[in-house]
């Protein structure tokens, strides 16, 4: 009775504004699900709204106890949590089952299962925080980038396995932010951008250049393999480039996620009322998982979407703070990993559902349907809470 | 607040960071700024050009009328069952959609105890071609089916609820309610393609028909009305989501003919069981008070689409039912033709109506007889006498002393071999031969004897029932050759037409020549054809109708086909004689007699009616 009274005045202790707006948006995410599939055929797909109160659910839990848990004794074990998530990536290839040609999921029993990625998402986050965090660390040179790297590579190369080239891209952005936040000399981080830009340059030339000059060339083609670049890569970027001359083909989602955003116009066309949902141009499978922000966009319009960016820029502004605020470099690095992590999935999906940048399959966070996904980020937000309940600072505003 | 402790991190790369995901969630709205409210409404009619098909609706057809508002051409509503195929969808493949419809529309003619009218291929069809259309399962269900559609549910066996997506629709079909009457004057319609080079293009038609004959061919604009249309959106699968918005038709214009149906009635009675033709028109003005040919048909039957067996039957039929024979069956116009070789005459001065010739039965022109009708001949007589007695002999001189050139000039005037004008289709032009004609088609000049033959309505001349009955007004009102015309007008007022006394009255003509010819003229030539009905052996007797002074000339054409002599019976007339409002011709194609003997008492029949002297036989009062 005690413990409880103690977790609870420590759980008053956390950022109500990132509470408020995890809540309102994880709402948002069930009432446009439902929007997404009220009409479809299948009752399971109808039903998934139900299905995504019991994540969040199970998600509140997640984030009640990791809230309420010491972040300090977390990040202690971030080394066994790193290995233990290497370990599901591996077991995942062998074992994990198949859906549209990737292999992504664990079936622990019946239909349901977790997908290993999305806690490996933040078993790495966790696990550079309390390495790039130790006190006395260097992390201004070459050895804390090296080291970064390597502890991303890993897990990286066996998401990118699966195959899913978006999960396994955004660790590189969620690594920089660390590095950026734990102290790595400007020069040092410009010379790793540009290495990315160069290396993308380069890819990209690989992909389109043949094209250009001629027959593809069996090098090139032998580079590009080895490179992890399979077909259906190729095929997405182009279908990206090339959307208007193939609209029935890989360029659809791209167009009709577009025309459900634009049509919504100012307010929207209002909810349960998405033409291009409700018509099935944007394709069922879809709507309720990568293109819900088409949803919101197209059934309350500019005023809705932007209203849930504000949302989104609300949990990464109280993230943010939270880590100013922190006690120590380790409570800092795990609050911005976490939040570069939602940011970055927020930032390239609505991107992606603009048309900005070539489809992904990267979920939104709170509002896409996905049960690990779901859980992940909501305990992501948990440990954010923890840094935060744990902080002696109790006005942020003072470390503004 | 700067911190030195070591353990803390950048606070300034802090605040970067965040600057920078702000920055990018702001340039994220401005994209969706410029994506939903710049470019909006470009977006929303893209959506609507991939999820939005236009859909035709035929309107109401006009009905057509005759000259008292008598209706003859009307629209009856059908009844027909549809079926809703998106209500019918199934998951998966389309083709388990179109096996789908396939169950329900056996279970309908199960329960409705219908035969199959649609196959698999045809909702196979309607579901790739007309994907957001309702299927017509059934067109023009009889009451008691539409009775028990509606009392009964119709289940799947076993299943209580009623199978969704079936109801009941109701078209408009054309109904001609006088059955044949006037048939090949009102038309007929078919089934119309939609016009792929009009202005407004549809993504759909709903069936219409359009005029194919007849007056529902030339007047199909005016009677068509206006289509509407509705907008269907349609899912990504193509099958209708909900109807948008809706254009109601406007209906078609009435159109009033010229005919008289009394006057039709007894026209197409006097033709029965014989093959030929009558054409009556008012001498006044042209108006076609009756056009009636034999055999015809029923244009009910195309009213729905005609089967293509019945179409083949009634297009390799030798009798050719669908040919209006009125104005384009060909006839040699036998002797009714003397009536122009008499005025040319009188009128260029090269006899006069003094003029008697010999008559002994036959004429020499060179070494070949040329011989009247009747053997004994007709001894020394006038014009009058001639045209009453219908003397072949005094014709042949007649024309030779008149010479080719101004009959032909005369008949030309009068509009033989040449179309009348009238506003129906499919008028043929006849043939008035000349020298030139003859050099070209026979190669060989024009001889007496051809002027013989052609004097006396034979030889190469063919001519038009219709431009007989054009020749016949025209002597009867003195010289005015009238545009017949069957059309009185569209979007008159029906009760203005009911209520007036005299119909549609007498409307001025359009008179395409004003030939003038003298009073000597006419007094000769309607006077002949005065006695031809009213002398006590005038040839058209039998036409005679108690207490009215009538004109008329009979005729009799003879030709040979394979090797036969046959011939056809001929009268043309005119009545009152002082003030004629009723020219008449009627020909019967192989004729067991003469015109004398098989046309003429027909003529009487007909005279009888037009005038009003008697009704028509059926004895029912048609108003």
């Amino acid at each position: 009775m005690n413990g409880l009274i103690k977790h609870l005045k420590l759980l008053a202790k956390m950022n109500w504004p990132l509470t408020l707006a995890t809540a309102a948006l994880t709402t948002l995410g069930v009432l446009f699900i439902y929007s997404a599939c009220y009409v479809s055929e299948d009752r399971p797909v109808r039903m998934l709204y139900v299905q995504q109160i019991r994540w969040a659910l199970a998600g509140l839990g997640a984030f009640l106890v990791l809230a309420v848990f010491d972040y300090r004794r977390w990040l202690r074990h971030a080394v066994w949590l790193y290995g233990l998530a290497l370990f599901l990536l591996v077991f995942v290839l062998f074992f994990g089952v198949e859906i549209y040609g990737a292999k992504r999921w664990i079936r622990i029993f019946g239909d349901a299962g977790i997908q290993p990625a999305e806690f490996a998402k933040i078993a790495v986050v966790s696990f550079l925080a309390f390495w790039l965090g130790r006190p006395g660390e260097d992390t201004g040179g070459w050895k804390a980038v090296l080291t970064t790297l390597g502890l991303v590579a890993a897990p990286m190369a066996l998401v990118f396995k699966q195959p899913d080239m978006g999960t396994a891209l955004i660790f590189l952005p969620v690594a920089f932010v660390m590095m950026f936040v734990a102290g790595v000399r400007w020069r040092i981080l410009a010379t790793i951008v540009g290495v990315g830009i160069l290396a993308t340059g380069l890819l990209l030339g690989a992909l389109f250049l043949p094209e250009r000059l001629g027959p593809a060339q069996a090098p090139v083609e032998n580079t590009l393999r080895l490179a992890g670049v399979r077909d259906y890569h190729r095929e997405r970027i182009v279908g990206f480039i090339h959307a208007d001359k193939d609209p029935m083909g890989a360029g659809w989602n791209k167009i009709q996620s577009r025309i459900a955003i634009g049509s919504g116009g100012t307010w929207g066309k209002g909810y349960l009322n998405g033409t291009q949902n409700l018509l099935g141009y944007l394709p069922r499978t879809v709507a309720p998982t990568d293109f819900i922000f088409s949803v919101i966009a197209e059934e309350t319009g500019f005023a809705g979407s932007v209203a849930t960016l504000f949302l989104f820029a609300t949990v990464v502004a109280a993230g943010l703070w939270t880590a100013l605020a922190a006690d120590d470099k380790q409570g800092q690095l795990l609050c911005s990993g976490l939040v570069a992590l939602l940011f970055c999935h927020v930032s390239v999906n609505v991107a992606m559902t603009v048309g900005l940048i070539p489809i992904t399959g990267l979920p939104l966070p709170f509002l896409s349907y996905g049960g690990s996904f779901m859980v992940a980020t909501l305990a992501a937000m948990g440990m954010i809470q923890s840094v935060r309940i744990r902080s002696r600072k109790d006005n942020v505003f003072e470390v503004v | 607040m700067v911190t030195n402790d070591s353990r803390i991190s950048h606070q300034g790369r802090l605040r970067l960071t965040l600057a920078a995901m702000l920055g990018f969630f702001f340039f994220l709205a401005a994209v969706l700024w410029s994506v939903q409210m710049r470019d909006a409404s470009e977006y929303e009619s893209h959506l609507n050009r991939q999820s939005v098909r236009r859909v035709r609706l035929p309107a109401p057809r006009g009905r057509i009328l005759d000259r008292y508002g008598r209706c003859l051409a009307d629209n009856r509503p059908g009844y027909g069952i549809a079926i809703y195929v998106e209500e019918l969808r199934q998951p998966g493949r389309i083709s388990r959609t179109v096996d789908h419809v396939g169950l329900v529309v056996d279970r309908l003619a199960e329960s409705l105890n219908l035969e199959r009218e649609i196959t698999e291929e045809d909702i196979r069809e309607h579901v790739v071609r007309n994907r957001p259309l309702p299927l017509l399962a059934w067109r023009d269900i009889g009451e008691d089916t539409l009775a028990r559609l509606a009392e009964s549910s119709v289940t799947f066996p076993g299943a209580q609820e009623r199978i969704p997506g079936v109801d009941v629709t109701v078209e408009s079909i054309r109904v001609y309610p006088e059955g044949r009457l006037a048939a090949h004057v009102l038309g007929h319609v078919g089934r119309a393609d939609p016009d792929l080079h009009a202005e407004d293009v549809y993504h759909y038609y709903i069936p219409a028909v359009e005029g194919r004959d007849g007056v529902e061919r030339v007047r199909n604009e005016a009677l068509q009305g206006q289509p509407g249309g509705y907008l269907v959106r349609v899912d990504a699968s193509g099958f209708k989501h909900m109807e948008m918005g809706r254009r109601d038709p406007l209906p078609g214009e009435d159109v009033a003919l010229a005919l008289d149906a009394r006057i039709q009635r007894a026209a197409e009675s006097v033709l029965e069981g014989v093959t030929g033709a009558v054409v009556v028109l008012d001498p006044r003005n042209g108006d076609v008070l009756a056009m009636a040919s034999r055999p015809t048909f029923d244009p009910n039957a195309f009213s729905m689409g005609i089967a293509r067996q019945d179409w083949n039957l009634l297009i390799k039929d030798k009798s050719r039912p669908l040919v209006n024979r009125a104005a384009s069956g060909i006839y040699p116009p036998g002797s009714i033709f003397k009536m122009v070789v008499a005025i040319a005459a009188l009128e260029n001065r090269r006899s006069s109506p003094d003029m008697v010739f010999d008559c002994s039965g036959v004429y020499h022109v060179g070494d070949h007889p040329f011989l009247c009708w009747r053997k004994s001949g007709h001894g020394w007589i006038n014009l009058r006498k001639a045209l009453e007695q219908s003397c072949n002999v005094y014709f042949y001189q007649l024309g030779l002393m008149c010479g080719y050139e101004r009959i032909y000039r005369m008949a030309d005037a009068m509009g033989i071999g040449r179309r009348t004008g009238l506003d129906l289709p499919g008028e043929s032009v006849g043939l008035l031969p000349n020298d030139a004609w003859k050099r070209r088609i026979v190669r060989d000049a024009w001889r007496p004897g051809d002027t013989c033959n052609v004097s006396i309505g034979q030889g190469a001349l063919a001519v038009t029932p219709l431009q007989m009955a054009v020749m016949t007004a025209a002597i009867a009102n003195g010289g005015r050759v009238y545009r017949p015309r069957s059309v009185l007008g569209s979007d008159l007022d029906p009760a203005h037409i009911i209520e007036t006394q005299g119909g549609l009255g007498v409307r001025p003509g359009e008179a395409l020549a004003d030939l003038r010819w003298s009073a000597e003229t006419l007094t000769a030539v309607q006077g002949g054809m005065l006695d031809v009905i009213h002398a006590p052996n005038g040839t058209g007797q039998r036409a005679r109708v108690e207490g009215v002074r009538m004109a008329g000339k009979t005729g009799t054409a003879q030709y040979k086909r394979d090797g036969d002599d046959l011939r056809h019976a001929w009268m043309a007339a005119y009545a009152p004689f002082e003030n004629p409002r009723i020219a008449a011709v009627l020909v019967v194609e192989n004729s067991p007699g003469g015109g004398g003997l098989i046309a003429a008492p027909r003529m009487r029949t007909l005279m009888a009616v037009a005038l009003g002297m008697e009704d028509d036989q059926a004895g029912k009062t048609v108003l």
